[in-house]
């Protein structure tokens, strides 16, 4: 369904020249399959992320998303998709319906189809209660809700999840996960990054963990447990960052002495 | 673009602008409660406006005649001006105390120091708060003719001296200035009379002072007084709104939507980023359009209330000349609203889609506004008409175009709309094509604020320094060039001989289009050779290029002369060219003439549009735009619109040369004999011509000293000429590898 092979993404920077944020990943996710992405702050999850969604353009490699190139065809990888983000992103001066329904129609859904449709996803997440409501009149989880439903509406086979529980109170973050495990059964390839350990290890069946744009492991957390020796994601996460951070102080140390050497042998 | 999709983000975007308030206050409530309360302070103020009187300082009203009357009862006669008479003041001689008089005999008598005695006087009347003095230092009374037989033992009229009264005011107060007004249509009307008794008393006829006497008439009639008054303030006004009502909404769909981070969820959609650009496009137009019009109908009820009521009478013979505006002009008004607000909004939107929020948005309304008000400023002064020239300037030609067509120009609009509208749109699609690039550029969408300094931005330059010029370094080059050689316009002096006049133009070439782009060259590029086609070239080039400006020389004189014709030169420009030729004829030869007009522009001219400009202009792809670009500009930069209307044609041939040949050489030898042609054609002469058999065939002159070419050679000559352009069209040359000069992957070294 998605399949991610040496994507590299740079971007220009006045202080340092260029900065990477994405050194080359790739990965496969697979429909009825939750995909998660972990890493620290600056990991380079989003830029992944923001890729798959066309967003962003891939500075090398490819990303092929239900047999679309976001390269070649993004306008179809588009229609793919369903994307939510952890600011929730919504129009503060629409209603819920209003959101969702502009949507849908952007998607090129027929109205009749259309509403009924919203009617069943309203009827499921127990929105009618606020669909004439201005989403700036919304708590950040009813706002969380409506993101949701707008990525649903046009019945994507994709939907990416960008830390959509960020900010959210434990029960509302809780329907949200419920929601996304909801959707696997039904069959839909989910791509989930967070920072919360907990979260992923009760929904992802593969798990890819990142720093500073590299995958520093990959594979079922199960596997993961079995081939580091550890039991508690957290920690195996906590000691796969640590290494890869003390890995790459070495380097620098290394590449500073060594230009020091070549300096002094030249003199 | 899909058609249904621009619609619903258009009435998305709509709705959503209605319900903001700060978007509804901006445009529909502001002007609805601004207006009439501006209304009612103007007309709470009129109520304790009362016209001040003057107060005037006579001194030696003692010496003034029984007969005509200028003082009665304390006051200026009122047959004189009974309302100024009312608005005066006067306090007479008893209050001066002689001081006065002698400072004015001083005033009169001591030329040399007048300026101090002037200051003295001024100190005088402010110690006095005396806004105006007025003194008369000799008895006046009637002069009587020197064969008078009443003349007993006067003095004679003829040398006496004129009789004199002094009016003193201060210019730099108001008071003083309207003082001086009042005075002095009562003192004009005195005068009148006392001549004409002046007349009757020595018996003669008053009819004889009666010259000449002009009766004016004014054969506008009342619709077009009012249309050319209205002509001048409606378009500014519609601009003006147009302009700020797009403003804001374009901000906050903008900048405000990426502030929000729903911009991402929008281009994350199937919508294609031009249908979100139209859109938006659409909905800043529909806020532009109905802030100016609603701010057009609120001044205009309140402008007609207000005026009615303080008595000015509008439309009822009253005091107002302009009236209500004809109501053509207002039809042409709303009609010209739309392509205003289309301009003004996509310049808008263009501007907010490079900001990252709203307050940064709010900063680019300083220079938007900067470039904008010149623009808007020059159809106002008074010598601005619509002719071809302010037809291609944007937002001055649409105004002068929408000016025009209310005061019923409609010969000028036909002749000018289609360059005025395409000028214009080409704006306007400029905008929007830089609000589609905007919206597909990452680092405008995600950059995030950068600490800026100096250094580091010196070195990000230098670091991503390509082998040839970026396209922004050609703009940039340009635009030196043009700003430079404006400003070296006022350091320069009007050359004396030929020796001054070669040196200012070398100088001025060398200044103002040859340094800016080698230096440009020197820190922008990698590979300064390259950008500035430093090469040689194959024997057949060079000689392809010298034939060429020879045989496209009759076109290129046949243009030159059309283009004369069409758009003859202006006075000033006839003076200049005059002034040109006597220094031409002190010339050393015509080798000199031949070295400042042919070879110095060759030289550096080539190096900076064919050179640098042109490498920069093929980041474009394709062959053609660039070509036209560095065209646009080489036209430009020769300032005058004759001579740029000729130069983008000659620029079109040097482009497609250089890039043909990738070499600036066949260039130089091109410019230099088509510019050597130029100076031999203008410097022939009968005897010269007459003399040469070969001359004789290809050249005629209707009045021996303008020659031209005759039309069967003229007619050849270009034929063979366009078969070398093919040729040079032809050239087989290696592709260039534009890839690895304009790539993103930096230089290994």
């Amino acid at each position: 369904m998605i399949h991610v092979r040496n994507l590299k993404k740079t971007y220009k920077d006045i202080q340092s020249g260029q900065f990477t944020a994405l050194a080359g990943i790739s990965f496969d996710a697979m429909p009825g399959q939750i995909y998660g992405l972990l890493g620290p702050n600056g990991a380079g999850k989003t830029t992944a992320l923001r890729i798959l969604s066309t967003v962003l353009k891939p500075s090398e490699g490819s990303a092929v998303v239900n047999g679309f190139n976001v390269n070649e065809q993004p306008e179809q990888v588009r229609r793919q998709i369903g994307f939510v983000s952890c600011n929730t992103a919504i129009y503060d001066r629409m209603t819920s319906w209003e959101l969702v329904q502009y949507f849908g129609l952007l998607y090129g859904m027929p109205l009749d189809r259309l509403h009924s449709k919203m009617n069943a996803l309203f009827d499921r997440f127990q929105m009618n209660e606020i669909r004439d409501v201005l989403c700036s009149k919304m708590s950040t989880g009813m706002k969380q809700k409506v993101s949701i439903v707008r990525a649903m509406i046009h019945n994507p086979p994709v939907l990416i999840f960008d830390e959509a529980t960020s900010g959210l109170d434990i029960l509302v973050a809780r329907e949200v996960l419920k929601t996304v495990e909801q959707l696997r059964d039904q069959g839909k390839c989910i791509v989930f990054s967070s920072h919360i350990m907990s979260e992923v290890k009760r929904l992802c069946d593969r798990v890819a963990i990142m720093n500073r744009g590299v995958i520093l492991a990959e594979g079922t957390p199960t596997h993961l447990a079995e081939k580091h020796e550890e039991n508690d994601m957290e920690e195996l996460f906590y000691q796969l960052i640590s290494q890869s951070e003390a890995q790459l102080e070495s380097d620098k140390s290394v590449a500073a002495a060594s230009g020091v050497l070549t300096s002094q042998a030249t003199n | 673009m899909n058609w249904p999709t621009i619609k619903l983000i258009f009435r998305r975007e709509l709705r959503d602008q209605l319900r903001d308030r700060r978007t509804l206050f901006t445009v529909a409530i502001m002007p609805m409660l601004l207006y009439p309360l501006m209304g009612m302070a103007m007309m709470q103020v009129a109520q304790f406006m009362r016209e001040s009187p003057s107060r005037v300082w006579i001194v030696g009203e003692e010496k003034l005649p029984a007969s005509p009357p200028l003082i009665v009862g304390g006051k200026f006669n009122p047959i004189f001006g009974t309302a100024e008479s009312q608005l005066i003041e006067l306090i007479g001689s008893s209050a001066g105390d002689g001081h006065f008089e002698s400072l004015i005999k001083s005033a009169t008598n001591a030329a040399e120091d007048s300026l101090s005695v002037e200051e003295t006087l001024r100190q005088e009347m402010q110690k006095r708060k005396m806004d105006l003095a007025i003194f008369i230092p000799n008895q006046i009374q009637i002069p009587q003719r020197p064969d008078s037989k009443t003349n007993n033992g006067h003095q004679d009229s003829t040398t006496a001296p004129a009789t004199q009264v002094f009016v003193l005011t201060d210019s730099a107060i108001d008071k003083s200035r309207i003082a001086s007004e009042r005075v002095n249509r009562i003192l004009n009307q005195w005068s009148t009379e006392f001549s004409k008794e002046t007349l009757v008393a020595n018996d003669i006829p008053t009819s004889m002072i009666q010259g000449v006497v002009f009766t004016t008439g004014d054969v506008a009639n009342k619709t077009g007084k009012q249309a050319a008054a209205w002509s001048k303030i409606l378009p500014f006004i519609i601009m003006i709104w147009s302009l700020t009502g797009a403003f804001y909404p374009a901000i906050d769909l903008c900048a405000g939507e990426k502030e929000r981070g729903t911009f991402e969820t929008l281009l994350s959609s199937p919508a294609a980023r031009s249908e979100i650009a139209f859109g938006k496009l659409l909905t800043v137009m529909t806020f532009s359009m109905a802030t100016s019009f609603l701010n057009l109908l609120s001044m205009g009820f309140t402008g007609i209330f207000v005026l009615t009521k303080l008595g000015s009478g509008i439309g009822a013979g009253g005091a107002l000349p302009i009236g209500i505006p004809p109501l053509a002009s207002i039809g042409w008004l709303l009609l010209a609203l739309i392509p205003i607000s289309a301009l003004f909004s996509a310049v808008a939107l263009a501007a907010a889609a490079f900001a990252r929020s709203s307050k940064e948005g709010q900063y680019y309304l300083v220079p938007l506004l900067m470039i904008s008000m010149p623009l808007m400023m020059i159809p106002m002064l008074p010598a601005a008409e619509l002719d071809f020239g302010t037809s291609l300037i944007p937002v001055s030609g649409l105004m002068l175009l929408l000016r025009s067509l209310i005061e019923a120009n409609y010969t000028d609009c036909l002749k000018f709309a289609a360059p005025v509208c395409a000028i214009n749109l080409a704006c306007c699609w400029l905008a929007v094509r830089w609000v589609i690039h905007q919206f597909n550029s990452e680092t405008v969408l995600f950059r995030a604020s950068e600490r800026f300094g100096i250094g580091a931005w010196i070195k990000h330059i230098m670091r991503e320094r390509r082998s040839l010029p970026s396209l922004g370094s050609a703009i940039l080059c340009g635009v030196v060039i043009l700003v430079a050689k404006f400003f070296i316009g006022f350091a320069i002096t009007a050359p004396q001989n030929f020796g001054q006049f070669a040196l200012q133009t070398v100088i001025i070439l060398v200044a103002t289009i040859f340094i800016p782009s080698v230096m440009m060259a020197l820190f922008l590029t990698r590979n300064p050779k390259k950008s500035l086609r430093l090469k040689g070239c194959k024997i057949t080039m060079a000689a392809a290029a010298i034939l060429a400006a020879v045989f496209l020389n009759p076109i290129f004189t046949w243009l030159t002369g059309f283009i004369m014709h069409i758009y003859p030169p202006s006075g000033d420009m006839l003076m200049l060219q005059e002034a040109v030729s006597r220094i031409l004829g002190s010339a050393p030869g015509l080798w000199a003439i031949i070295l400042v007009f042919a070879l110095a522009p060759a030289i550096f001219e080539e190096v900076a549009f064919r050179g640098f400009i042109l490498s920069g202009f093929q980041s474009i792809q394709g062959k053609w735009k660039p070509i036209l670009l560095t065209s646009l500009m080489f036209g430009l930069a020769h300032g005058v619109i004759q001579q740029t209307m000729i130069t983008f044609v000659v620029g079109l041939v040097l482009g497609l040369i250089a890039i043909q040949t990738k070499s600036i050489l066949p260039c130089i030898l091109f410019h230099l004999t088509h510019n050597s042609l130029a100076v031999l054609l203008s410097q022939a002469n009968r005897t010269y011509v007459e003399q040469s058999p070969v001359l004789r065939q290809y050249l005629y002159s209707t009045d021996g000293q303008n020659y031209q070419y005759a039309t069967f050679p003229a007619i050849l000559m270009s034929f063979v000429g366009v078969l070398l352009i093919i040729w040079f069209l032809q050239l087989d040359l290696k592709p260039s590898n534009r890839t690895e000069a304009y790539g993103r992957v930096p230089h290994p070294n």
